[in-house]
């Protein structure tokens, strides 16, 4: 313990209220933030030893403790007063009256450090209910030793992905060998995928007015060259279609995929000591369609931290949100636990040369895309429902490219209108 | 009746009987009842999760949605083809695999406790390994399928509707036979010596033996395997749930995994709890058709 730290805890101890120690619950898992949570409690108590946090250690399957959250919090509960929630939630949660906006309770700067494109999924109504706490996007994995091997440049494009597949995979000669490989199956992963594809062809969810067009032209071309990748060129496993992101990685792994788009956290993995690629890889930012190359092309996932309106205290709440999500708290959690901070500014101290793979995601997460959960509010799962479903469709060619969108367009007006 | 109680003692005795049952009755309807009641009264309104909208009567509004939906149809087909595929065959195996067990060989004890584990084991955990098994880049199906020769390309087992639909019916054969067998086991057991005997003198040849001795006795047996499998075939959720999700698109989706996604992804209740109703529904038909053909013929 620092002198400083000691002299703040103990003049903490000396002023603060007798027989009023504040008790908070926080609802985290375990393994998501890793060590960070311990550390960031211990760094808590250290300089508030007069609030006692509880650690309520949820399950880290979201599917369970969102189910957790959706009893506890339609029955109004008091508790957990702060807890951690997938980005995906955030606009159904607001919506639903389960997170306290935070703009009376957080200083204005505060929350203005935080990446743009992160906020836009906790803001509902133009208030920000949730702050991110870490991130993890898409990012576009390749084997550097095959680029180099036939002479290639990293791809930057898709039209160019789809040569450099061509070169690699008939210079394999190996039938097990695949171009491309990701998460295909029918999960989050793909809309993320698709997001990623259609905004790298000036698509998305949504047009420039911010009207649902998911069957704009864009679309429905960026969507065909998916359908083409695995149908027509055979690039991609069939597999592909039931692959999670473990799966695609293992995939690359065995050293059997020259292209993986997945989130980050495959990179400590394929980069340990027995992983067959270790020191054969690189990533790069995901590819766009040519001619588009500034769109914001890298999907973000992560978990927000958010406050429960029926706290009963939620001044020290929101004083321990903003403690535990702070520059210094990311920083460590960056350096010594491999989490992405949401901080922007995080990406350029200096300590985070220690860092150099979060530093290199850091450039990607500029060009952040989050799913439309914030616009969709509590009718996201149902729109993410159809959108999987619709691209699924595509994808084994149940429906063409073109129905499956227009479907998708009909379907999520209908919910959104209801 | 109403005779027995009349004298104080019988009157004491009965009030003691009832003191005794009453917890019990009300530890079951609280547990069994309540919900069943409630979940057929959230089918028939609409409500918020966290009461801040009263109940509102909207009569048949959520099962006529329902028919209109092409998803519960699916699930609904879904559901009705496990449970036609994987029944028959898990009675076969089972009636196979107990009158295996019911001959006396060395190792028997061992037998039977070898069939019993994959029914032990919970669903979801064995369902997980069946997922690596069927795995088409790094499975053990396609790996031997693939060294010896009899494909030159990978078996997409779960991303084919046809065979992920099969593929889960083997892992429900797989897993169940063991528990028809062990039902079938005891039923075998109880049969006496002495019929075999007398057929034996009469000549019967092992086959007439099964035919005209086993099977019939084993009637009671066999409907009470068959009732407590069909059921669980008819809400199987695990086993989807952890092999394909309902996928490819929605070629496994059963009811089960339908209204769990209904009421927990899309926090619908009152629209799943009609999927629940239905679903009560056809349970209860199947059971009634396996209780009237099988009892009548007696």
């Amino acid at each position: 313990m620092k002198p400083t730290a000691i002299a703040l805890a103990t003049a903490a101890m000396l002023t603060a209220v007798p027989a009023m120690a504040e008790d908070l619950v926080l609802s985290i898992g375990s393994r998501g933030y890793g060590p960070a949570v311990e550390r960031n409690l211990a760094r808590y108590a250290e300089v508030n030893p007069d609030v006692s946090i509880e650690w309520n250690k949820v399950s880290d399957v979201p599917g369970e403790t969102r189910k957790l959250y959706v009893t506890g919090l339609s029955a109004k509960s008091p508790t957990p007063d702060v807890y951690a929630l997938d980005v995906i939630w955030a606009g159904e949660f607001a919506q639903r009256g389960w997170l306290e906006p935070l703009g009376g309770l957080l200083a204005d700067e505060t929350i203005a450090a935080f990446n743009p494109s992160l906020l836009t999924a906790s803001t509902v109504d133009g208030k920000v209910h949730a702050l991110p706490l870490y991130t993890d996007g898409i990012h576009f994995f390749y084997r550097s030793d095959l680029l180099e091997k036939y002479g290639l440049d990293v791809p930057k494009t898709w039209e160019e992905v789809l040569e450099a597949s061509k070169t690699i995979t008939e210079g394999e000669k190996n039938p097990q060998f695949y171009g491309f490989v990701s998460m295909w199956a029918k999960i989050e992963g793909l809309f993320m995928n698709w997001l990623a594809f259609t905004n790298g062809n000036g698509g998305g969810f949504y047009d420039a007015d911010g009207n649902v067009a998911v069957n704009s032209p864009a679309n429905i071309a960026a969507t065909q060259y998916m359908v083409d990748l695995l149908h027509e060129h055979r690039y991609a496993p069939d597999s592909i279609l039931n692959m999670r992101p473990d799966d695609a990685r293992t995939l690359f792994q065995q050293g059997r995929a020259a292209f993986l788009m997945v989130q980050g956290f495959v990179h400590a993995p394929l980069s340990a000591d027995d992983s067959p690629v270790a020191g054969k890889f690189d990533f790069a930012r995901i590819p766009y369609f040519e001619g588009n190359e500034d769109a914001n092309t890298t999907t973000m996932g992560g978990w927000f931290l958010g406050i429960n309106p029926n706290s009963e205290n939620k001044e020290a709440a929101a004083e321990f949100l903003t403690h535990f999500t702070a520059y210094e708290q990311q920083l460590t959690a960056a350096v010594e636990d491999n989490r992405a901070p949401t901080i922007p500014a995080v990406y350029d101290d200096p300590k985070m040369s220690e860092a150099e793979v979060l530093a290199k995601f850091g450039k990607n997460y500029d060009l952040g895309v989050v799913r439309p959960s914030a616009g969709t509010g509590s009718n996201y799962p149902k729109v993410s429902e159809i959108m999987q479903l619709a691209v699924t469709n595509a994808l084994h060619r149940q429906k063409t490219v073109e129905d499956a969108l227009n479907d998708a367009q009909a379907e999520i007006e209908a919910v959104l209108a209801d | 009746m109403t005779t027995s109680v009349t004298s104080p003692l019988d009157r004491r005795r009965h009030l003691t009987g009832m003191a005794f049952v009453t917890p019990t009755l009300l530890v079951i309807t609280a547990i069994l009842v309540y919900p069943i009641l409630q979940s057929i009264v959230l089918s028939f309104g609409t409500s918020s999760l966290d009461g801040s909208e009263p109940y509102q009567f909207v009569g048949l509004k959520h099962y006529a949605a329902l028919a209109q939906t092409e998803r519960f149809w699916n699930a609904l087909g879904v559901t009705l083809t496990f449970t036609a595929l994987s029944i028959p065959l898990e009675l076969i195996m089972g009636i196979g695999l107990a009158v295996l067990l019911n001959e006396s060989f060395r190792g028997k004890g061992i037998a039977r406790l070898a069939v019993l584990f994959p029914w032990a084991l919970p669903t979801a955990l064995n369902t997980l390994m069946w997922r690596w098994m069927y795995n088409t880049d790094y499975g053990l199906f396609n790996a031997v399928a693939l060294q010896s020769g009899v494909v030159d390309r990978p078996i997409n087992w779960l991303g084919d509707e046809t065979l992920a639909m099969l593929s889960m019916v083997v892992v429900a054969v797989w897993k169940t036979s063991s528990f028809m067998a062990l039902i079938i086991l005891a039923g075998l057991q109880s049969i006496p010596r002495e019929l075999y005997e007398a057929g034996r003198m009469d000549g019967m040849t092992r086959w007439q033996e099964f035919r005209e001795i086993t099977l019939p006795l084993l009637k009671g047996p066999i409907l009470v395997a068959l009732i407590i499998r069909s059921m669980d075939a008819l809400r199987t959720f695990e086993l989807p749930f952890n092999l394909t999700d309902g996928g490819p698109v929605t070629a496994t989706e059963s009811l089960s995994l339908y209204a769990y996604k209904v009421m927990f992804d899309f926090i619908e209740f009152n629209f799943g709890a009609a999927i629940v109703v239905v679903q009560f529904l056809v349970i209860f038909a199947m059971s009634l058709i396996y209780i009237l053909t099988l009892r009548n013929k007696d």
